[in-house]
């Protein structure tokens, strides 16, 4: 009896086995392409396994809360919630490639708010029924302060080499308590009206908020300048081996400052979208987006040591903490569940990194 | 292999906890009341404070007397960038009616808006947004009558001479900005009192601590301090202990039950005390008249008390003081 069962799964076994061999040698041949490199890249990094999770939860979630959580509102309400913190994550993708860390988006992206209401606002003015042309410089003054202090982060980390976490953390305070400084911790309350109607405005047949496509642009631009393109090369060479890509001829000194730079401008950026979104400073606000932004980077799969990173990991490591939020909100559980929730997902996706890590050194 | 076996456990585990979780947040409304059973969620301003803990109290005893559900969250920081998903994601959970606290007077139009759109009724509790067109009620203290009562009472405490420092959460908060206004307002017509320039501690106790002590150190003339809040009164209260200062006459706002010990301690000299259980009971009663197709009123402002160590234990101010838990 059971002689024959084990033969039988046996056969069973043998029949899928041989099924499959042709679906793995066409795989094989298909990941020798380029386009098959970079498919194979993709999934070989926990950006795949984190994917999963993902539609996984979104599923579990729509079966707990039939009609309420996977509908158009709540899918969108999630992406626009996402959009800033997506933007700052990008950058912070990048500083961690490198094996660095920046702790300063937060309040860079703060800063930069305070700084460019204030010049739209110039002399007490009301700018609430200000042109382009203010806007604009609006515009350009958030991404000039997130500039400024990004520079700041990578001259500091890479020519004074004081270790990142310390840097950052240093000219976090400084962009806080400079933002504070400047605003007299006011709340700016008026900005031009343009502002406010990009930050609702929708796209798309009406259906896609604009700060979220912005979001998805500098998430697509930051995957092809980090999987693609000389710059991306050189910035995860740096976070594998700093001394080696010194020895192979990159300017590590000058990239690491690009990089920086690149942070702090996302920051600018993501400022400039929060003033849209909010209509207003909210100098009491983002004050944990940096350990969300890392945190995200981390659950997409990048390596705390830096060498390893993917931009479509980190997005699907911004929405993840999101789903979990707007989930347990939905199902009506206390508020501090929600964080457990992403504590314990932060942990579980790290530990099948470090999993997957061991068994392919063992191989 | 094994990789696979881990993610699957844990799934299964978060939805083991989600599965169970969802089941006990159900009650059972009860259909015996004659009117429908409406869902309702309050939307605190922060979790976990004893303000907002006491207002749910309050809210879920009304609930349960007129036979209506009741879900309570809220984010776990005063933030409006936290607040934001928690008011998206209870849109999206469409209950009929929402109380909420807006952390943002501006901020949080957009959302809320959305949420009044969507065919909820909204009634404002504590805080309420700039535009109110669209809210079934506000219901709140009436902070600058607090602000008038805080200014009277300290300044009969500090024999109405000497300086006085304002420890304020953040500008931008409806209710905390017009209790400054009140206190600021009454000091004038006390000129022998210099009112120091107003500072702010993003909720933070630490940060109120600091402030304390860095003006008792810039201000030897320091008589007294007038907090906003609950969490500014505890930081001061600590500022005030470091510098083992036993002249400086405090007196804050909120009656927790840290602030209560303090009074008996003699840490603090007098309690502007709301009425958030009214607050919630309050709300509860608006937004379901709403719903019921009731008239509503647009605007409705509690009571207020100051305590001091005398009053304390009387048993008409027993209403006034914030709970850790409903018991």
């Amino acid at each position: 009896m059971t002689g024959v069962q084990t033969s039988r799964t046996e056969s069973i076994r043998r029949s899928i086995k041989a099924r499959l061999k042709p679906v793995a040698e066409r795989w094989g041949s298909f990941s020798r392409t380029r386009l098959g490199s970079v498919v194979a890249r993709t999934f070989s990094t926990n950006a795949a396994w984190i994917f999963l999770l993902l539609v996984v939860l979104m599923f579990i979630f729509n079966f707990l809360a039939p009609g309420k959580f996977f509908t158009e509102f709540n899918v969108r309400s999630m992406a626009e919630n996402v959009a800033v913190l997506l933007v700052i994550a990008v950058g912070e993708t990048f500083v961690m490639a490198t094996g660095g860390i920046d702790l300063s988006v937060g309040y860079v992206l703060l800063f930069s708010g305070v700084t460019s209401a204030q010049v739209m606002n110039w002399g007490g003015k009301d700018s609430t029924n200000s042109g382009w042309d203010v806007v604009l410089l609006g515009f350009v003054v958030a991404i000039g302060s997130g500039l400024a202090w990004g520079v700041l982060n990578g001259l500091v980390v890479a020519k004074a080499k004081v270790p990142a976490l310390i840097a950052t953390l240093g000219t976090l305070g400084m962009s806080w308590g400079l933002a504070e400084i400047l605003s007299n911790g006011q709340d700016l309350r008026y900005l031009p009206k343009i502002i406010a109607d990009m930050g609702a405005s929708r796209v798309i047949f009406d259906k896609v908020p604009l700060v979220v496509i912005v979001a998805v642009l500098v998430a697509a631009m930051g995957g092809v300048i980090l999987s693609l393109t000389k710059f991306g090369r050189y910035t995860l060479a740096i976070g594998s081996n700093q001394e080696a890509a010194r020895r192979a001829g990159i300017n590590v000194d000058r990239h690491l400052i690009s990089v920086y730079a690149m942070s702090g401008t996302l920051a600018g950026l993501a400022g400039f979208m929060s003033l849209a979104i909010f209509t207003t400073t909210t100098i009491s606000g983002h004050a944990n987006d940096n350990l969300q932004a890392i945190a995200a980077v981390v659950i997409g799969g990048t390596s705390l040591m830096g060498g390893v990173a993917t931009v479509a990991g980190t997005t699907i490591g911004v929405c993840i903490p999101m789903v979990l939020f707007s989930g347990f909100t939905i199902l009506g559980y206390q508020s501090f569940w929600r964080d457990v929730a992403v504590g314990a997902v932060l942990i579980l996706a790290v530990y099948t990194d470090q999993l997957r890590r061991r068994r392919r050194e063992r191989r | 292999m094994r990789i696979r076996t881990v993610i699957m456990m844990g799934l299964v585990l978060i939805t083991v906890a989600a599965c169970s979780s969802s089941a006990t947040t159900q009650p059972s409304g009860g259909p015996s009341a004659a009117a429908k059973a409406w869902n309702l969620t309050l939307i605190q301003g922060v979790a976990g404070d004893p303000f907002y803990v006491t207002m749910a109290c309050g809210a879920q005893a009304e609930a349960t007397k007129e036979g209506v559900n009741l879900n309570v969250t809220g984010g776990n920081k005063w933030d409006a960038t936290v607040q934001k998903p928690v008011i998206d994601s209870v849109t999206a959970a469409h209950p009929d009616g929402v109380m909420v606290a807006p952390d943002d007077s501006k901020a949080l139009l957009a959302p809320l808006k959305a949420m009044s759109d969507a065919g909820i009724k909204v009634t404002f509790v504590d805080t309420k947004l700039d535009d109110t067109s669209f809210a079934v009620s506000s219901i709140a203290t009436d902070n600058l009558a607090g602000g008038t009562l805080a200014a009277k009472t300290l300044a009969q405490l500090v024999g109405d001479k000497g300086t006085v420092l304002v420890v304020n959460v953040d500008p931008g908060i409806s209710t905390t900005d017009a209790r400054v206004k009140g206190f600021t307002d009454e000091m004038k017509n006390h000129p022998n009192i210099t009112v120091l320039d107003v500072q702010y501690t993003h909720d933070d106790p630490t940060a109120a601590t600091t402030i304390t002590t860095a003006t008792l150190a810039a201000h030897p003339d320091l008589a007294g301090v007038f907090a906003t809040n609950v969490q500014n009164a505890e930081g001061v209260a600590t500022g005030l202990k470091q510098a083992s200062n036993t002249t400086v006459k405090t007196i804050a706002f909120d009656a927790g039950p840290k602030q209560i010990e303090d009074l008996n301690n003699g840490i603090v000299q007098g309690l502007i005390a709301q009425d958030p259980y009214g607050i919630g009971v309050a709300g509860v009663q608006q937004t379901v008249l709403a719903l019921n197709g009731g008239s509503t009123t647009a605007t409705i402002q509690t009571q207020l008390a100051a305590l001091t160590k005398d009053n304390v234990n009387d048993p008409t101010m027993q209403k006034y003081l914030y709970k850790a838990s409903c018991s």
